[in-house]
């Protein structure tokens, strides 16, 4: 079959892999501004998704004005360009999830044995919201009050992508009109010929030209291109122009009546007849015409009955007696056309889809096996070859074909990741062939299937973008091989100093319990906090990844803080820090510690403020809790004891019992037997400390025993 | 398709993105590093945040710190040292990049760096002119100035052989890009040197039992273990069976699949599955995206050429991108 590659001379990189990719590599040039050939290096690096950054690096020798060099970014199999613009997509990308991910969850709801039997009905309903995206549907817009002069409604131009959609609804999800193909093709030519019409002469073309010159003429019947215009829109079914123009024939005004009847009764018995043509569809849209039938013996009645009128009508002595040549002639010739005339199809039609549907509506009209439509598809691609083809044309041969590698090459190369990613759903419902292709398991692939893999390079065509890297996730947790790995690939390049991209990508991680990700986010936060001085966050965000390690690492920094003067300005902040901390660290041994030692710090500055027993009490409840946790490291024993002074000379009443001063005392005994050991850390105190603190103490034990 | 998003100062000798792409160190000839930065992550629009001279020499290689350590790069100057710098708040949040360390060095020079085992404790393989390997261990998490020597070996499968007089032009080295607890740290390496043995690349594994680095499989063919080795490259796994790594010689871009199970040797399966003609002439870099499935190469033909493989396990060059003004 000719035709079966599309040239549509899309100017976008596909780096999806496709069953056979014998082509040349094709060359994309790297365009750069201010430098000058030859290039010293070029050096690259993937950015997040499918976008590659290229640094070109200019030669050394190159005059003092120019550059160093440029860094080119390159977005592979990107979604913008063409008939869409960037905005357009986004808009189709973020409309698409909710009915893809809903599709997803009723297949998940679904136990096999219901598979097959109303599935079509969901996928319809997905096809039904993923259209709407595409652009407004052609019935939308419909004035009552017309311009009679104006044949062809001015509507904004359709997509390629929404005529690609509607075809693959059409062939595959549509169970409900599968015996009404031919029906449904036709309303979608007369959506989408004027795709065809940039590159070559259609139907639609011919009616555009005609609708122009309109305006102008006189005497429509005297200009053959009027005859042309009726008799092709009649070979495409467009009934309802054609109708709308036989009214503009000249007999139907009222000073022209008494001498053209015959002439206007034959003019309007056409009209009549076209406007009766039995359709084998369960209905028509208000404007359209016809009469519809839902069964085959119903419709082929009607037909007979129809096709025996026209014979009629054509052999018909009233002929004779109208006057006006055009007229006859061309009333003729549509009924002909109505008659299934061959080569008069062929010679109104224009595109070879054009020959294909007129031989549906007049020749064929029971065709509706796929193996038929091919057939004739080729026939008529014989009569009408095409020189340039339509990216469309490669969808609907892979079709009609039933030659589900087409189908999918031309969907993914000519429509994108984006059309072949959500495709996949209509055609897996509507052909089981297609879905034991895409369900296959690719050894050569890693043991994926071709619906993961078109998920997963769709996936990172959004992660490319700021805007839209947010819902790839969804695609990937569909993928049940490779999803997730790849979804942790793709949050580990988020930026995570972006508060707002760090809590998105915590809350993707959750809802896929990938926790071990988030908190490695949580900790590179946390450590760029410390190093940038943010100490609060930084303590905050470890403590949220549980990183015990570099908790552990703080508090030591912490530890070396005491023994510290008291005044010191830098307390506040460090009290800060214990109470991020928390107690609750299991590992970090020395939170308890500093937790006390806090209290213990607070009371003493309360102490040293001014003189309050209250205070002074607490302090040294907090201090012999901090002598007797086992956590509290010897080396602080001492600086402790030093910063206590005050306390153990209290003048009014001596602040510690007998019990507490025995403890304090046999701490530094302990510390004394300690000192003779040689791993014994020295702290950086006065030498006559441990004297000091020894006579403070002996000075309480006293006063102590006394008062007890 | 493709747009200009930074002008490199003039002297600009090489580039390295941070791992999210927001940005970029630009080593020169005159020994400086300049930074760009995006900080928005919607937008494309980078400018120069700092500025520092690392060495008087030229700066032949920058390379990012994995972030889990701070936002922090290590450079090779023209005189064969290896430097590490940092950016850290100084008085009143003022963030400035300071010298972390600047690693010691004999007569040899360091020809190519790379990080890996960022999930438990940071560590750095630096390959030498002279033919040794050396691996770095970072001592503490939150400080990046003391490191200490965890291993030191040559590029040869036996453990045996020792090369006393190697001389090597460039090295390449790769690591293991899987994260996770449980995966032992490996990492690909391969030479130009005088010395044959030393060339062919060569996969590392840790043995923790042993606490020392094993050679685990060795990607050349008996006929071309002598070939030098312009670049290597360790696809990311996103859950294939087999690992995938590239390896481009004079003879071409090679793509293996390496087995995850040792036999009773303890060597890896290893089956080279392709052999791509890369560039004409040299090799100078190649890199897998994010998903594993498309490297990206470049080198001395001044193109940018994609790799892939097709549904049929057919390596092909997918793309060449051709740089024109």
């Amino acid at each position: 079959m000719p035709g079966v590659t599309s040239n549509s001379g899309d100017s976008s990189l596909s780096i999806v892999p496709h069953f056979s990719d014998s082509q040349k590599p094709r060359i994309y040039p790297l365009r750069y501004h201010g430098l000058i050939p030859p290039l010293a290096r070029v050096s690259i690096s993937w950015a997040r998704g499918s976008t590659l950054r290229v640094s070109l690096i200019q030669s050394d020798a190159i005059s003092e004005k120019q550059p160093g060099g440029e860094v080119v970014e390159v977005k592979l199999t990107n979604m913008e360009g063409g008939e869409i613009t960037e905005a357009q997509w986004r808009r189709i990308a973020y409309g698409s999830v909710t009915p893809f991910a809903l599709l997803q969850s009723q297949k998940n709801l679904m136990d096999s044995s219901h598979y097959s039997k109303d599935w079509w009905e969901h996928v319809m309903e997905y096809s039904k919201e993923i259209n709407s995206l595409l652009g407004n549907s052609k019935s939308s817009g419909n004035l009552v009050i017309e311009d009679p002069k104006a044949v062809l409604k001015k509507e904004e131009e359709p997509t390629s992508l929404k005529a690609a959609w509607e075809l693959m609804e059409i062939f595959y999800a549509d169970k409900q009109s599968e015996t009404c193909i031919p029906e449904r093709l036709l309303d979608w030519l007369a959506d989408y010929d004027c795709l065809f019409s940039r590159t070559q002469p259609t139907v639609h073309a011919k009616l555009v030209d005609f609708q122009r010159e309109l305006v102008t003429l006189q005497v429509v019947e005297n200009d053959p291109k009027y005859w042309e215009a009726m008799s092709s829109a009649l070979a495409v079914g467009w009934l309802d122009i054609v109708v709308k123009l036989l009214h503009l024939h000249g007999s139907y005004q009222f000073d022209q009546l008494g001498n053209r009847e015959t002439e206007n009764g034959l003019v309007e018995a056409v009209a009549v007849l076209i406007s009766k043509m039995p359709r084998m569809r369960p209905d028509l849209p208000a404007e359209k015409l016809g009469e519809c039938y839902q069964t085959k013996p119903e419709f082929m009645k009607a037909w007979e009955k129809w096709r025996a009128q026209i014979t009629k009508l054509d052999c018909s002595a009233f002929w004779l007696q109208c006057d006006h040549h055009q007229t006859r002639e061309g009333l003729k010739n549509m009924l002909q056309i109505m008659l299934g005339n061959t080569s008069i199809l062929s010679n109104v039609t224009y595109h070879w889809i054009e020959l294909f549907i007129s031989h549906f509506l007049y020749i064929r009209p029971f065709t509706v096996g796929l193996e038929n439509m091919c057939n004739l598809a080729q026939k008529c691609m014989h009569l009408k070859p095409i020189s340039n083809h339509h990216k469309l044309m490669g969808l609907i041969i892979g079709i009609l074909e039933e030659n589900t590698e087409v189908v999918l090459a031309e969907c993914s190369r000519s429509f994108g990741p984006w059309m072949i990613t959500h495709a996949l759903e209509l055609l897996t419902a509507g052909s089981t062939q297609a879905e034991i292709l895409l369900h296959e398991e690719q050894s050569k692939l890693g043991g994926i299937n071709i619906e993961e893999l078109h998920r997963l390079v769709y996936a990172q065509v959004l992660s490319s973008h700021a805007l839209t890297w947010n819902i790839a996730p969804i695609y990937l947790t569909s993928c049940m091989k490779q999803g997730m790995g790849l979804l942790e690939n793709l949050l580990y390049r988020q930026p995570v100093q972006n508060h707002q991209v760090l809590l998105k990508s915590i809350e993707i991680c959750r809802l896929n319990e990938l926790d071990i990700v988030s908190s490695n986010m949580m900790k590179i936060s946390g450590v760029r906090n410390w190093k940038h001085g943010q100490k609060g966050s930084a303590v905050f965000w470890l403590q949220q990844a549980q990183d015990e390690v570099r908790l552990n690492r703080i508090a030591k920094q912490l530890f070396d803080f005491v023994g510290k003067s008291v005044s010191d300005e830098s307390f506040k902040q460090w009290e800060g820090l214990i109470e991020l901390l928390g107690t609750e660290s299991k590992t970090a041994g020395g939170l308890k510690f500093l937790n006390i030692y806090r209290d213990f710090r607070r009371s003493l500055l309360q102490v040293h403020g001014g003189t309050t027993s209250d205070a002074a009490q607490k302090a040294v409840e907090s201090l012999v809790s901090l002598m007797k946790n086992p956590s509290t490291p010897q080396r602080f024993w001492l600086p402790l004891l030093y910063d206590s002074l005050k306390l153990l000379n209290w003048q009014e009443h001596p602040l510690l019992n007998v019990s507490q001063t025995h403890l304090l005392l046999n701490k530094l005994q302990e510390l004394s037997m300690a000192r003779l050991r040689p791993d014994f850390t020295n702290v950086d105190l006065p030498p006559e400390a441990l004297n000091s603190v020894r006579l403070a103490l002996a000075n309480n034990l006293g006063r102590a025993i006394l008062e007890e | 398709m493709d747009k200009t998003i930074l002008i490199l100062d003039k002297g600009t000798t090489c580039t390295a993105w941070n791992y999210s792409g927001q940005r970029l160190a630009a080593g020169s000839t005159d020994g400086t590093i300049a930074i760009y930065d995006s900080t928005d992550p919607a937008s494309s629009i980078f400018n120069c945040t700092a500025r520092f001279k690392v060495q008087e020499s030229s700066i032949l290689k920058v390379v990012w710190v994995p972030p889990e350590y701070g936002d922090a790069v290590a450079c090779i100057s023209a005189d064969g040292t290896l430097s590490l710098w940092e950016e850290v708040a100084q008085d009143a949040d003022v963030l400035l990049w300071k010298l972390c360390i600047c690693f010691e060095r004999n007569t040899s020079q360091v020809l190519d760096i790379q990080f890996g085992d960022s999930h438990t404790c940071l560590k750095l393989v630096a390959a030498y002119s002279d033919g040794q390997v050396k691996i770095y261990e970072v001592l503490d998490p939150l400080e990046l100035e003391k490191w200490q020597l965890q291993a030191e070996f040559q590029n040869v499968i036996d453990l045996v052989s020792k090369f006393g007089n190697a001389s090597c032009s460039a090295a390449s080295i790769s690591w293991n890009p899987q994260r996770g607890e449980l995966q032992q740290s490996s990492f690909v390496l391969g030479f130009t040197s005088s010395v044959p043995l030393l060339n062919s690349s060569k996969v590392w594994e840790f043995d923790q039992d042993h606490q020392r680095w094993l050679p685990v499989a060795e990607l050349a063919l008996p006929e071309d273990k002598s070939d030098q080795v312009f670049a290597v490259a360790w696809a990311p796994n996103i859950g294939r069976p087999y690992e995938l790594i590239a390896v481009a010689t004079q003879k071409g871009i090679a793509i293996w699949h390496v087995g995850s199970n040792p036999d009773s040797n303890g060597r890896l399966l290893t089956e080279k599955v392709a052999v791509l003609s890369g560039h004409d002439g040299e090799v100078w870099q190649m890199e897998w995206d994010m998903s594993g499935m498309t490297l990206a190469s470049t080198g001395s033909d001044g193109v940018v050429k994609l790799w892939q493989s097709n549904l049929n396990g057919v390596w092909h060059e997918q793309a060449i991108l051709a740089p024109s003004s």
